[in-house]
């Protein structure tokens, strides 16, 4: 039963190592043939694995203290959600992009192991296993940043990689401090660090907080360390560009998370300068993306940047330390993951149908791509926050949390930012849906005329606008849930 | 049972002989003689370890028909034991994965010279490892440098023997502060034997007497060690032999021979001086510091580098920074960390030398990194190999390298005051592998369309095999790393 956990883990690796090694397809239809056959199966076993699976199971034991061990919690449970969606969903996009590029083998076997990595991250129940999957997945990751193999590409992929690195190393240093300390190394709602011993190394255990807070951010985006996130991920081919963006950058707010609330714990944070310093992170990354993606005319670059905003959400609502502000960072992790895949997908298919990428070459698109147009601003609207999608539910929470905080300053500051960087991302994302639409009388659009991406391209591109649109009508289920873990987490049932 | 105590006298005594012998044999022969020697004392040193772990004990040996105080004496417990055993899979495998090199790069009437080196190198390493007896140990020491020095000299190229020749100097210098203090050491116990001048130490240590000579002595023979196994600043001697000298004498040089050195001091620490007394010297943050300098240091040198074999040699630098600043932190924690970084870095070490030489075989043997543009992609074998080797040193889990990174930082936060600059050391430490090593990966799998031919992995299948059997070990040790420390806890247990 248990065991669903380590297959669902190692069957997509194990399909993409096979794939790698394997002879170069005859016909790409066998190929993808095999790549979808392994999608659907993993997808199922995780499905089995998230819905059905209630028990822990040990690997083996690095050491006698560190097993490598795997158990779900909601929090595992509904990032592995995610996951499995949107990989599967990016992974038949894929299917229709990819023909405009070359090593497709390389690409979709490189995919395949990135899937078994995430699912072992959600899944990892205790920190060394999930900080095992998190270098991983920033090595496995590589791959799909440098695929195009240009000068452009490879300073990127060393620009990820030594950002992932220096982050990685940091909070390292907050792994040695925890295997030491804490009374156990697994997630446990609360922290496993015994009060006594907080309180009597408070210096050491805030600095250390900090720099696994800084450390575990540069996969969130948050600044300082940002600056390689909209290098890095528009040079990947499309669909990886999504996925990238849209999730692996998750992993750091699934880190942020079982750091702060399941292992130092959310009461000795409270009001210390840690928590201060962290909202000041947060609310300056959220405008400075969103400045930054404003000012930004390459579309893939324009959404990069916006990525580095709307994680900052979700570390803001993190950074509150209070239950509403939480539910609505976790709601966003969904909203954002949904929502900001789609808009990257959108931009992979435009410049696979016209070859644009910059918004100003995109004008009069509508004229000859209205259902992938009409999926853009749905979703835009989404990341926006304009109701009834689910990006409004959850900026909602987030702002109504930070109001009850009561911290000074922050809890009106953090939505007064939240707003101004709202109105922000509107004037960075709806001149695509307003020129592309109404280019104006003149403006000849005819080149862009037929192009309407094939089904292969549209159907999971509207399966992410349905997604946002069903998450903003009927948020409840998922909000209790994401509540009562938060409530739980911070101990105030 | 009983039979198993002779088998550390019989292999060093098989390692000579074998040495003798081989210089009546032919390139060939002596080469046929050397592999089986070495994994006879390979399966010899199993079964002592075998033995010595599960008593649990340590056993003396006496060589000769003086008994204690005055004759010489073997002694060994499981550690020793495994420390061979590991000294021998590693030389084989640094053999086989060079041995088209040698093959090519040695004239072939000096054959047999080389496998004489080996072979004394592998006796007078068995020694460093087993013997109890301090002046054994320091002629063996050189006999260890000549052998070393042979081995980088054998190319006979203008680089390796102006390598060899500072090498030389460097090492007599060693080896001349180490026998200064050995002298110190006689005139003030008056034994040889390391059990019996342990003995002696403490009453002196005790009565508060020598405290200075004694001091200067700790002193002579650390730096004197250091200098030989290459600690920072004592290291500019070390690029060059590495980097020019023929791959399986750079591996064996960097993974064994400095690591003979620095488990003799290990064993001077523990059995001679005793640990706590060495604790309480000054010495000891000295290490400490230039541990931690290494560290950096050798890391920017590598950096800086422009060639593949150069760049590993520095890295090495960093790494024996790495061990030194184990024995700093003056806790038997750390001193586990730094037995298990010694395999560790060996294993690693010697992978990265002999995949390197693959990588450079399909560049026309440049050395220079922008010959190596794609290289993987014409020796996968090799590229692959080196890709694990980087990992291993970055620390990636699952590598040997990261429980090393793990066994040192738990060592170092239990260390009050010197936490913080290891702990920081060791993460910039760690961010410049990254950068070094990561962009030699890169580069490596940089697709170009070359000038030079692919290697395929059925022209040289024991080359293949052997970068094979050098991953398993890296796992290995990365991945069933707890038996290990608990063999290396329980080694030196029963060590003093």
């Amino acid at each position: 039963m248990e065991h669903m956990l380590l297959l669902s883990v190692f069957f997509p690796i194990l399909a993409g190592i096979v794939l790698l090694l394997k002879k170069e397809y005859q016909t790409r239809d066998r190929l993808l043939v095999f790549v979808g056959a392994a999608l659907v199966i993993t997808g199922a076993l995780a499905c089995y694995a998230i819905f059905a699976v209630k028990d822990g199971v040990t690997l083996f034991y690095l050491t006698k203290t560190l097993p490598i061990y795997f158990k779900l919690d909601l929090m595992g449970r509904y990032f592995s959600l995610i996951v499995t969606i949107v990989w599967i969903l990016a992974g038949f996009f894929s299917f229709t992009y990819m023909k405009h590029e070359r090593n497709e083998k390389r690409y979709f076997g490189f995919y395949l192991i990135v899937f078994g990595v995430l699912l072992g991250l959600d899944f990892a129940g205790n920190l060394i296993t999930m900080y095992l999957f998190y270098e991983l997945m920033t090595l496995l990751s590589m791959p799909l940043v440098l695929h195009t193999q240009t000068r452009e590409s490879i300073m990127a992929g060393l620009r990820y990689l030594f950002f992932s690195f220096a982050g990685a190393y940091m909070a390292l240093a907050g792994v040695y401090f925890i295997c030491r300390f804490g009374t156990t190394i697994e997630f446990t709602a609360g922290g496993v660090i015994e009060a006594a011993v907080l309180q009597e190394n408070r210096t050491l255990f805030l600095i250390v907080t900090m720099l696994m807070l800084i450390g575990f951010g540069v996969k969130a985006g948050m600044f300082p360390l940002h600056a390689w996130l909209p290098t890095a991920h528009p040079v990947a081919p499309g669909p990886a560009s999504a996925v990238l963006s849209g999730i692996i950058v998750k992993a750091g707010v699934l880190a942020l998370v079982r750091v702060v609330y399941q292992l130092i714990g959310v009461e000795f944070l409270r009001g210390s300068w840690v928590q201060t310093v962290w909202m000041t992170l947060t609310l300056v990354t959220i405008f400075m993306g969103s400045l930054l993606a404003f000012r930004e005319p390459v579309l893939k670059k324009r959404l990069a940047y916006s990525t580095v905003s709307q994680l900052s959400y979700i570390l803001f609502g993190l950074s509150v330390m209070q239950p509403e502000a939480m539910t609505g960072a976790l709601l966003h992790v969904s909203a954002h993951a949904f929502i900001k895949v789609a808009l990257f997908l959108c931009a992979a298919a435009m410049i696979y149908q016209t070859g644009c990428t910059r918004v100003e070459e995109l004008k009069g698109i509508g004229k000859g791509m209205p259902v992938m147009l009409w999926c853009y601003t749905i979703v835009s609207l989404g990341l926006i926050g304009i109701p009834p999608t689910s990006g409004f539910i959850s900026k909602w929470s987030l702002a109504v949390g930070s109001l009850a905080s009561n911290i000074p300053v922050f809890s009106w500051l953090g939505p007064v930012v939240l707003l101004v960087s709202a109105l922000l991302t509107a004037g960075y994302l709806l001149p695509l849906t307003m020129q592309g639409f109404f280019p104006g009388e003149e403006y000849d659009a005819s080149r862009f005329a037929g192009k309407e991406p094939s089904y292969g391209m549209l159907i999971p591109l509207l399966a992410f606008a349905a997604l946002t649109v069903l998450i903003g009508l009927v948020p409840n289920g998922l909000t209790n849930q994401l509540f009562t873990f938060a409530a739980q987490v911070m101990q105030s049932i | 049972m009983e039979i198993i105590r002779n088998f550390p006298c019989l292999s060093i005594l098989l390692a000579m002989f074998s040495a003798i012998i081989s210089s009546a044999l032919k390139g060939k022969g002596a080469r046929r003689l050397n592999t089986f020697v070495v994994s006879a004392v390979g399966a010899l040193s199993a079964c002592t370890l075998y033995l010595t772990y599960t008593t649990g004990e340590s056993y003396v040996y006496v060589m000769g028909h003086f008994p204690a105080p005055f004759g010489n004496e073997i002694r060994f417990g499981s550690l020793e034991a495994g420390m061979a055993l590991f000294f021998c899979v590693i030389m084989l495998f640094s053999l086989n994965g060079g041995r088209d090199k040698i093959r090519l790069e040695i004239d072939p009437g000096k054959e047999n010279l080389y496998y004489i080196m080996v072979d004394l190198l592998l006796s007078s390493l068995l020694v460093l490892v087993y013997t109890n007896d301090l002046f054994t140990a320091y002629v063996f020491v050189e006999i260890n440098t000549i052998a070393a020095c042979g081995l980088i000299m054998i190319m006979e190229s203008g680089r390796a023997i102006e390598a060899a020749t500072r090498y030389m100097i460097m090492s007599l210098l060693g080896s001349g502060l180490f026998l200064i203090g050995l002298c110190m050491l006689y005139d003030m116990t008056g034994h040889l034997l390391m059990s019996y001048i342990q003995a002696s130490v403490r009453d002196i240590a005790a009565e508060g007497l020598y405290v200075i000579p004694l001091l200067v002595t700790i002193a002579l023979i650390v730096v004197g060690l250091a200098i030989k196994s290459a600690l920072f600043p004592f290291h500019a001697w070390l690029p060059d032999a590495y980097g020019y000298s023929t791959v399986s004498s750079a591996a064996m040089l960097s993974s064994l021979v400095s690591k003979g050195y620095i488990f003799l001091l290990i064993k001077i620490i523990y059995r001679v001086i005793g640990f706590d007394i060495f604790v309480q010297s000054r010495i000891i943050n000295v290490l400490f510091v230039f541990g931690l300098a290494g560290m950096i240091m050798g890391s920017t040198s590598a950096i800086r580098e422009n060639d593949i074999r150069r760049m590993i040699s520095y890295s090495s630098v960093a790494q024996i920074g790495y061990i030194y600043m184990g024995f700093g932190l003056g806790s038997s924690v750390g001193m586990v960390a730094s037995v298990f970084h010694i395999l560790s870095h060996a294993a690693t070490k010697s992978l990265l030398f002999v995949s390197g030489v693959g990588l450079t075989d399909v560049a026309d043997d440049n050395k220079q990194f922008i010959e190596l543009t794609g290289a993987a992609y014409r020796n996968v074998c090799a590229g692959l190999a080196f890709t694990v080797g980087s990992l291993s040193m970055v620390g990636i889990p699952l590598f040997s390298g990261f429980i090393s990174k793990l066994l040192f930082s738990q060592a170092a936060v239990q260390s009050q005051m010197k936490m913080l600059p290891a702990l920081i050391v060791l993460a910039i430490s760690t961010i410049l592998n990254t950068i070094y090593f990561m962009k030699t990966v890169i580069r490596i799998y940089t697709p170009i369309r070359s000038k030079y031919a692919s290697v395929s992995i059925k022209e040289n299948p024991l080359y293949a095999f052997t970068l094979l059997c050098f991953i398993v070990l890296n796992i290995v040790l990365g991945m069933c790393s707890q038996p290990i420390t608990d063999w290396i806890t329980q080694g030196l247990s029963v060590f003093a």
